[in-house]
């Protein structure tokens, strides 16, 4: 059983680093980005073509320097000149890069399946409570846990942080203070691409790298902002958690049903809350 | 007297509707104006155009004798044009403290500090790690003035603070703008309630359809024929 609810973990720890990104995102820009999946989909092709020189490590900083890199282009060459369209132009123009990051995928590294080794440094498996579970199972959870301790410190703490929080609340009146936006974007953007990349490198060896790779994940992350309340840090990260649970779950005693679990509960949030969990107001 | 912040012959609106039209106003270093009208005549626009955030189709806007493209939010606040916006907008997220900290954007000298603000508005400074939100109307205005104050501008614009305020709040809002005044912080106040545009304010517009219907001074002027004068 604890087996099963650290595996949750694993998940949902995952998950969140992806949907804290569309989290970071929709708060600035106010769309939801279909790219984000390709974002997670390149960071694990990075990371899976690092790794090999460069070792765990390496490929996580690789991933996290060349998908910041990437979010901060699409902030500026296309979410920015874009912010004075309707909304549903630029949620196309992120569909439309969506499968563009996935031709480019399979150009590069190809159509076939890849499978990353489990860092050798993170072999093996321990026993817990008498049961055996794989170490890079831990090392996931971790890096999850500290990406959202870290992520809440700097929100917290930190005076770009206080911005953040400010302009995804009130961008309009955050700017009216004098606290250029479009930089804050830029930062926000680059950092939401970042996690969905890290969070890519480490999901790899646990899934099958393919260009299609980033749509499931989507989807949940979807669902988990949903459950959450848009442009809730709070409410993704309880939303992740028992997303990340109720999948594992799912998998282990229910497996026919298991993809449609998150989709109902988010029709059983939606009708108790509309707002979502931590959702006040949209 | 040098001019803060100027409008010539600007037009301007929201996509193909035309709000403003023709119009003219300037405020200079230090002094008291005051804009007058009925809801729906284009106030709050007049603060959209210079923030960008209504579209400027002619004319020219002018900050501290520059010409200003609003494009951009934050330009204002940065040229020393801070904004007291309607409704007055305090962050629901974020603490009273965290609210005032959001005004400390950089690029201006800096007078006005955290503390300065908490000695203006004491309230501020006991509730300084309540939400921002869960304050009464009259100290969120006081937030929403000392946030502005933050950015430490030469123009302080407040569109309709007295707004769901009570009579003696808005006393004490007419006291604290005289001593801002007196400080040398010069006040584009919109208003509609005559006696804090009496007490505050040095000269007038009147803003009615879009354009500006009327100007003066208010000093030997009373209540009842300011009222009468803007009663068109
Ligand atoms: N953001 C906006 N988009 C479109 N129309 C607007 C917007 N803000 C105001 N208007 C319109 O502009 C006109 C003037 O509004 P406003 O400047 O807010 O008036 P006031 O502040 O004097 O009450 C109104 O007809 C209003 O409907
Ligand atoms: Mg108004």
């Amino acid at each position: 059983m604890l087996v099963q609810i650290l595996n949750g973990l694993v998940y949902g720890g995952l998950l969140y680093i992806v949907s804290v990104g569309l989290v970071l995102i929709f708060g600035l820009r106010r769309i939801v980005n279909f790219a984000h999946g390709s974002l997670f989909m390149l960071g694990a092709y990075v990371g899976f073509s690092v790794a090999a020189m460069g070792g765990f490590w390496g490929a996580l900083l690789a991933a996290a320097i060349v998908l910041a890199l990437v979010g901060a282009l699409l902030d500026i060459a296309i979410l920015q000149p874009l912010q004075r369209e309707d909304p549903i132009v630029t949620v196309l123009v992120t569909f439309g890069l969506l499968l563009i990051l996935e031709d480019f995928a399979q150009f590069v590294w190809g159509k076939d399946f890849l499978k990353s080794p489990v860092p050798t440094m993170f072999s093996g498996s321990v026993l817990i409570f008498g049961e055996s579970f794989p170490v890079y199972r831990l090392v996931v959870i971790a890096v999850a846990a500290l990406v959202a301790l870290g992520l809440s410190v700097w929100l917290r703490l930190s005076k770009i942080g206080l911005y953040v929080r400010a302009s995804s609340a009130d961008p309009l009146t955050t700017a009216m203070q004098g606290v250029n936006t479009d930089r804050v974007s830029v930062i926000v953007v680059a950092l939401g691409a970042a996690l969905a990349g890290i969070s890519g490198t480490i999901s790899a060896p646990l899934l099958a790298l393919s260009p299609s790779m980033g749509s499931y994940i989507l989807i949940e992350s979807f669902i988990v902002v949903v459950v959450g309340g848009l442009g809730s840090f709070a409410g993704a990260f309880i939303a992740a958690i028992v997303i990340g649970q109720v999948h594992n779950l799912g998998l282990v005693y229910v497996p026919w049903a298991a993809t449609m679990i998150p989709f109902l509960l988010m029709v059983g949030v939606l009708i108790w809350r509309p707002t979502g969990i931590a959702g006040s107001h949209v | 007297m040098s001019e803060l912040l100027a409008f010539s012959n600007v037009v301007s609106g929201y996509g193909d509707a035309r709000i403003l039209h023709d119009v003219d106003l300037t405020i200079g270093d230090g002094e008291r104006v005051a804009v007058l009208g009925r809801n729906g005549v284009g106030k709050t626009t007049i603060v959209n155009t210079f923030l960008g955030v209504a579209r400027l189709s002619s004319g020219e806007v002018r900050l501290a004798g520059e010409r200003h493209s609003p494009i951009r939010h934050f330009i204002a606040a940065r040229r020393g044009i801070a904004l007291v916006p309607q409704g007055r907008r305090i962050i629901p997220t974020l603490t009273v403290r965290e609210n005032l900290a959001i005004g400390g954007a950089p690029g201006r000298n800096k007078p006005w500090t955290l503390d300065r603000v908490f000695d203006l508005f004491p309230i501020l400074r006991e509730r300084a790690n309540t939400p921002g939100t869960a304050l009464s109307g009259g100290q969120q205005q006081m937030l929403a003035i000392g946030r502005a104050l933050m950015s430490n501008p030469s123009l302080l614009v407040l569109d309709e603070p007295s707004e769901g305020l009570a009579p003696v709040i808005i006393d004490e809002l007419a006291v604290v703008l005289r001593q801002l005044a007196d400080a040398g912080t010069a006040l584009l106040l919109i208003e509609q309630h005559f006696g804090l545009v009496h007490r505050v304010a040095e000269r007038y517009y009147v803003l009615s359809k879009g354009t500006i219907v009327e100007q003066g001074h208010l000093a030997g002027i009373s209540m009842e024929s300011l009222k009468k004068h803007v009663a068109v």
